[in-house]
């Protein structure tokens, strides 16, 4: 038997363009998910990928019926399908998802050739894959069903942040190591600012392994936390540079509060927040919205005046301190940086009210030197938001633009772009997921949520839903408009990436271990 | 009860900051006047956080006149504790603090050693009287200070018990003005918690804060003027001075105390859409109408003039003007003044500090240099550290000969190049 006998894993049978049967060869194990080819003339081949799997058989089902009930009850014990691998076999639905023919790339518009073999895809098959673009994010490795190939995925960062991102999944089906992954290997290109509100300070790697191990940590990773370790920066942020349209979408103001923030901004500028807390007023403001904004201000942002005195007992904003944070901040991403804000200990409304001070400042200012004909000059910068429907779902945005919206709208213009990390995609509105151009889907249990994204996918995905459903934890779906089909990935556990490149840099006569800062 | 001991902080004092005589006098006349406050007030000591004078070798003339003065409150019994700040040093070692410490002057409170492990160990300096236990952090050589900072052994500092002072001449990147913010700071997280003082220098703006674990930060801001803002910022009526501080087993009070350094007046002038000659005419009727006699006048110009030359504004004669009314100094800030007609003075500011800088910066990717210190950012403020010493001016009794090598020595030490020129 040839070597190309032995690969064979199944054939063409039958189905049409959306479906194509194949028969499993008897003993192949085809997954959903499997990566197949059926080569063509000239050395070209399709890339088929199975959706589906079902069960095929010669035998009548009132005779399988009746041999099952015979066996079970007793009534023959060694009864059996006579030449079973022949009678009964797997079927498997496929479709084609890239044709490829010497250097091209084509997305199939013909069926393999009719009862051709076919055979699991090798990494030599994906070899187009292998090239890395100029600024390469790596994303993990192809994977066939749950078999890994050796060839990695990247994208290229450029486009792929500035076209916004969706990391879609339920718990525990790896978002979080996929974003370390993605953010170390951001870290080794140096090539794109990218601000991180981390709401469960895991990507730093304080009290473990994090980004803080990468070699280029030292000059390309900042970390802000309000209790931050030796050498990290604390997370104070300044009132005055509060805006009031940083808390679109963050916090609900009736329109007499609005209006009373407004007039304030108006007449104060940036100390609009400190002349409302000391209760200055303004004609057309009543006592009692001052009142209530105070309130609020004193939940939100921990200032109140005592005794004449203006008091902020918060962890992170203050009446003096902070004053040039989030300049440090947008300077760090427009330096390539990567700027980690450990948001863990602080509630909701604050984490997301850092991120939008932070999310405006380099929105527009990268507006603003697009506008002087500069901004070819600036790096893509992206903003990695977890748990997104926060401020991205219908409900939120209903209540008003946020600068989130904003940039999921006319972020990629002006090179912004957003990394959304959900559970929940379906809250999201379709008119946002349809301009998140790259999408990472991992496991998701929830049919609802797997049709939201399928619904918005780069690439056709509508026959995926049980492969979706089938991701176990760091395999995933990659689909891109950057991408010419939808790749299956498995991105591998950040401790092992940083135990590579430790090995490897051992090997290279530079020990990573040591190159942490020296602490005590 | 028992009365409680009392310190004065001050800081950036940059005697001989200004070459004009009469400022010189005013500097003169701030420096004695904090000190007779001092001593008025009756306090235990002063520390001072570094940047005592403007150069690390400044003209003996100033020299003398503060040794006059700081003796002053030798005799009261005051001592005098600092450190180093970043104009205090010279780039071939010995700087004038060390010859007044030598002479018994003051006394520098950072007493570093590194142990076996390679960490900065800082040895507490207790003061006799009072016992308060003082160290601290002079400034250190550009890119150096995070580094230092880095590698303190924090611990044993917060181990220490005691009312404790801790003086360093750095900007503090959670702390530093939004004017400031490209200035290179260390993270707070740096600094050695527990301290019931933190006395810091090199920021020109006054202010104080309390963050978690750091009680009291606080910056005096320059004592008179350093630098051509800061005699802007001054005549505009931001108050100088030093603060004065109360303590016994903890902190009890800070206070500001204020040093009237001059009677200034500052007059801004949007010159965009007016020609030169009418800006002219327009600055000249303004300036008439202020009441110049016996003040420090600070003129800024900004804007974009419509047409003519920004030289078409005759300085010479509005300060001839100005002088004959009585002024006692004038200063013209033409940074932020540009003219559509011409492509030159192509970048504004507020100083020539921060003008150089920006023009270092914009430019330094056009240099092709293998050293990666002189790329990038570090590049940057060598450059400007460099120009800073290239202004050094030739030290009375000192031949042309040993200023050139002077300079030229300080040049390659900036620049990092002793292994270069090593035999040389």
């Amino acid at each position: 038997m040839s070597k190309n006998e032995l690969e064979i894993v199944g054939q063409v049978i039958g189905g049409n363009v959306g479906s194509i049967a194949i028969r499993e060869k008897n003993g192949k194990n085809i997954e959903l998910g499997d990566l197949l080819v059926a080569e063509e003339n000239e050395g070209g081949y399709l890339i088929l990928k199975v959706f589906n799997l079902g069960y095929g058989s010669q035998i009548p089902t009132e005779v399988r019926e009746l041999a099952a009930g015979l066996k079970l009850e007793g009534y023959s014990a060694g009864l059996d399908f006579m030449d079973p691998k022949l009678r009964n076999y797997t079927m498997a639905s496929v479709k084609g998802v890239l044709r490829v023919n010497k250097d091209s790339l084509k997305i199939p518009k013909v069926l393999p050739t009719f009862f051709s073999s076919v055979r699991l895809a090798t990494k030599e098959d994906l070899e187009f894959l292998a090239t890395p673009p100029k600024y390469p994010i790596y994303l993990g490795k192809v994977r066939s069903g749950s078999k890994v190939l050796d060839i990695d995925v990247h994208l290229d960062g450029e486009s792929f942040l500035t076209h916004h991102v969706l990391i879609a999944a339920t718990t525990g089906r790896g978002k979080s190591n996929l974003v370390k992954v993605l953010l170390w290997s951001a870290l080794d290109a140096r090539k794109f600012g990218i601000f991180v509100i981390d709401a469960h300070d895991e990507y730093y790697g304080r009290n473990g392994i994090g980004l803080k191990e990468h070699p280029n940590a030292r000059g390309s990773l900042r970390y802000y936390s309000p209790d931050a370790p030796a050498g990290a920066n604390t997370l104070v942020i300044n009132l005055k540079a509060l805006e009031p349209e940083h808390f679109d979408g963050i916090v609900s103001f009736t329109d007499a509060q609005e209006d009373a923030i407004s007039a304030y901004h108006k007449k104060f500028n940036e100390t609009w927040i400190e002349k409302v807390v000391h209760g200055e007023t303004i004609e057309g403001v009543k006592d009692v919205t001052l009142r209530v904004l105070q309130r609020k201000f004193k939940r939100m942002l921990g200032v109140y005046e005592q005794a004449g005195e203006l008091i902020c007992d918060s962890d992170v904003f203050s009446l003096t301190a902070g004053a040039s944070t989030v300049d440090d901040i947008v300077r760090a991403l427009e330096r390539c940086q990567i700027v980690v804000v450990d948001t863990s200990r602080l509630g909701e409304e604050a984490e997301l009210l850092i991120g939008s001070i932070v999310a405006s400042k380099i929105f527009y200012n990268y507006k603003k030197t697009k506008g002087k004909g500069a901004l070819d000059e600036k790096p893509p910068v992206g903003i990695v938001i977890e748990e997104a429907p926060r401020v991205l779902a219908q409900d939120k945005i209903e209540q008003g633009d946020n600068i989130y919206s904003r940039i999921a709208r006319e972020g990629r213009k002006f090179k912004v772009g957003l990394i959304a990390i959900t559970q929940l995609a379906s809250v999201i509105p379709t008119t946002v997921l349809t301009n998140m151009n790259t999408k990472i889907i991992l496991g998701n249990e929830m049919a609802s949520e797997r049709s939201a994204i399928i619904n918005s996918a780069a690439q056709d995905l509508s026959d995926e839903d049980r492969t979706i459903a089938s991701l176990d934890k760091g395999e995933a779906i990659v689909s891109s408009i950057f991408a010419k089909f939808a790749i299956p990935i498995y991105t591998p556990l950040f401790e092992e990436v940083v135990a590579k490149r430790r090995q490897n840099s051992k090997d290279d006569g530079f020990d990573l271990s040591k190159s942490k800062l020296l602490l005590k | 009860m028992s009365a409680l001991y009392k310190f004065a902080h001050m800081s950036d004092i940059h005697l001989g900051a200004f070459p004009d005589p009469m400022i010189r006098d005013l500097e003169k006349q701030a420096l004695d006047e904090s000190v007779k406050k001092c001593i008025e007030l009756k306090v235990d000591f002063v520390l001072i956080s570094g940047d005592i004078f403007h150069v690390g070798i400044p003209d003996l003339s100033v020299v003398n006149d503060s040794i006059r003065i700081f003796r002053k409150l030798q005799h009261a019994s005051i001592p005098i504790y600092a450190i180093y700040g970043s104009h205090d040093y010279t780039p071939n070692g010995t700087s004038i603090i060390d010859i007044l410490e030598t002479a018994g002057i003051l006394t520098n409170v950072m007493k570093a050693r590194t142990d076996e492990e390679g960490y900065i160990v800082l040895d507490f300096f207790t003061d006799p009287k009072t016992g308060a236990k003082l160290t601290g952090i002079s400034a250190r050589r550009i890119g150096l200070e995070s580094k230092f900072y880095e590698k303190l052994d924090k611990k044993r500092l917060e181990y220490e018990k005691g009312f404790k002072i801790f003086a360093f001449h750095s900007g503090i990147t959670e702390l530093k003005p939004a004017f400031l913010s490209e200035m290179e700071t260390v993270p707070i997280s740096n600094f050695p918690k527990g301290f019931d003082y933190y006395a810091g220098g090199h920021i020109h703006k006054k202010d104080e804060f309390e963050l978690p674990g750091y009680p009291k930060v606080v910056f005096p801001g320059p004592l008179f003027t350093g630098y051509g803002k800061d005699i802007e910022e001054t005549a505009r009526g931001v108050d100088r001075g030093f603060f004065v501080v109360s303590f016994d087993e903890k902190l009890e009070h800070v206070e500001f105390v204020i040093i009237k350094g001059f009677d200034g007046d500052f007059f801004e002038y949007d010159a965009t859409s007016k020609n030169s000659h009418q800006a002219m005419r327009e600055i000249s009727q303004k300036l008439d109408q202020l009441e110049v006699n016996g003040k420090v006048v600070i003129v800024r110009l900004k804007g974009e003039l419509s047409g003519g030359k920004t030289s078409d504004i005759d300085f010479i004669e509005l300060r001839r003007k100005l002088v004959g009314r009585g002024a006692v100094y004038i200063q013209f800030n033409r940074f932020s003044l540009r003219t559509k007609e011409y492509e030159g003075n192509r970048v504004a500011g507020e100083d020539v500090q921060a003008i150089e800088a920006t023009l270092f910066r914009e430019n330094i990717g056009s240099v092709k240099v293998t050293q990666p210190n002189l790329k990038g950012k570090e590049g940057t403020e060598s450059a400007v550290e460099l120009l800073r010493n290239l202004r050094q001016q030739l030290k009375i009794g000192e031949t042309k000969t040993d200023y050139g090598k002077r300079i030229v020595a300080s040049g390659i030490e900036t620049l990092k190049l002793k292994q270069e020129f090593k035999d040389e």
